[in-house]
């Protein structure tokens, strides 16, 4: 007994210092759904009312540019409704969804705290539980892709975006229909890579990247980027460099896109996998 | 004591705004990411007790901790910063020992011994968090690269705060 304490006293500092590695990495380790440790999450109420103040102050300075972007986008939908006004209109009908009213929902949210500078970025909305928002929603800014909610509260959610190593999206050359997997490289917050795509497609620089729509989160062809540079790797495969069209570092509108079907199409298909 | 605890509040609360303000908002090119409040750990006194030393750091890492997102990582990282301090300290004491009461501060041992000081701990810092973050071997040279560069900016930081406070102290 004398010796275990004498132990202790010598060795206090290292004791100490393996307890609180190890408290740290459970932290990290659960963080992948960090979400769920209960010890932060009762004090990030108080760092999100300060995150909420940061972001009113930090968009007061970016006003100008938000508003122009709003711009464009209104005038791209703009130009998309006129495209339906003038079609005839039995055409209107033939293209309507058969359960006549659309499978997606768009809510829009505003992003109250974001990060580009991590390896496992993630970003914050002021959209949660409360507006009918949950986790598997994806999520899209004014430019293209941003991301999937991977956790929600009742007044916000926790989004994945593009930029997050381990974030994975179903997306296809929008030329040629091709599709591979888009993941980040955590290397540059404007660039993604495409994976799997075969070596005897044809590319060219500026093709434009969309989603496929296979995931269920995602509607299809959704602008994710363009192809700013491809090699032949030493793999049957390119090695593909996307331009993301998304700005991560001036997200501030978002919206979140539900999709009705999603639960019942995922239960058909957990019996195929 | 008392006098004490208030002074080391404020220059943590001055060093977490930096932090959270402006730092947190510089990246250049996804390598580098500056981390200016290491500096508290380094500035405690120097006779300060180890195990209250790994404690401090640990919660000055937690609370950026929480406002960066980023739970346990800088917690991590600031507790593996504290527990070499004392190594450090006692590798690089100068020839006649270290002033009684006193600061691990450039203001008093100098620019050489300071650099050489903070060098060592932030290097130490920068290995943990970089490789916390990551949390795998794999890209093991990129996370290496980023550790290197980013100890580079953040020394600079260090060193640039260490002067200002000097300047303003005359």
């Amino acid at each position: 007994m004398r010796n275990l304490l004498q132990i202790l006293a010598k060795y206090h500092r290292l004791i100490l210092f393996i307890l609180l590695e190890g408290v740290a990495i459970s932290l990290i380790v659960n963080s992948n759904n960090y979400h769920n440790t209960q010890v932060l999450k009762s004090v990030r109420k108080a760092t999100i009312a300060w995150e909420g103040i940061v972001t009113d102050v930090r968009n007061y300075f970016r006003i100008r540019k938000i508003n122009e972007d709003l711009q464009a986008e209104n005038t791209t939908l703009k130009n998309i409704l006129l495209k339906y006004k003038n079609l005839p209109d039995s055409v209107l009908f033939l293209i309507t969804d058969t359960a006549s009213e659309s499978i997606y929902e768009f809510y829009p949210a505003t992003v109250v705290n974001n990060s580009v500078n991590r390896q496992k970025n993630y970003f914050t909305i002021n959209r949660g539980k409360k507006h009918g928002v949950d986790v598997n929603m994806a999520v899209v800014s004014p430019w293209g892709v941003a991301g999937i909610i991977v956790a929600s509260s009742d007044n916000f959610s926790v989004v994945m975006p593009v930029i997050n190593i381990d974030f994975k999206l179903s997306s296809k050359i929008k030329s040629n229909d091709y599709f591979g997997s888009l993941t980040w490289d955590g290397r540059n917050c404007n660039y993604a890579l495409l994976n799997d795509i075969p070596q005897h497609v044809t590319l060219n620089t500026g093709d434009t990247v969309v989603t496929t729509g296979y995931s269920s989160i995602f509607p299809g062809n959704i602008m994710v980027g363009i192809i700013s540079e491809f090699e032949k790797s030493g793999s049957d495969f390119y090695r593909i460099r996307v331009r993301l069209a998304t700005e991560f570092r001036r997200l501030t509108y978002v919206n979140i896109i539900k999709n009705r079907n999603r639960a019942e199409q995922v239960i058909l298909e957990r019996g195929f996998q | 004591m008392i006098n004490r605890i208030i002074r080391y509040t404020g220059i943590y609360v001055i060093l977490m705004l930096l932090q959270i303000f402006v730092l947190n908002n510089i990246q250049f090119s996804g390598y580098v990411n500056p981390y200016i409040y290491i500096l508290f750990i380094l500035l405690l006194p120097v006779e300060t007790a180890g195990w209250i030393v790994l404690i401090v750091s640990f919660f000055a890492g937690l609370i950026l901790d929480l406002f960066t997102n980023t739970p346990g990582m800088h917690a991590g990282a600031s507790a593996g910063a504290g527990f070499i301090r004392p190594y450090i300290l006692r590798a690089i004491s100068p020839r006649d020992g270290y002033k009684p009461d006193s600061e691990p501060s450039m203001i008093i041992y100098g620019f050489r011994w300071f650099l050489v000081y903070s060098l060592a701990i932030v290097t130490v810092h920068h290995l943990l968090l970089f490789y916390l973050e990551v949390f795998s071997l794999a890209g093991f040279l990129r996370t290496f690269l980023r550790v290197i560069l980013s100890t580079v900016f953040s020394v600079t930081f260090i060193i640039l705060a260490e002067y200002f406070r000097g300047v303003v102290r005359k």
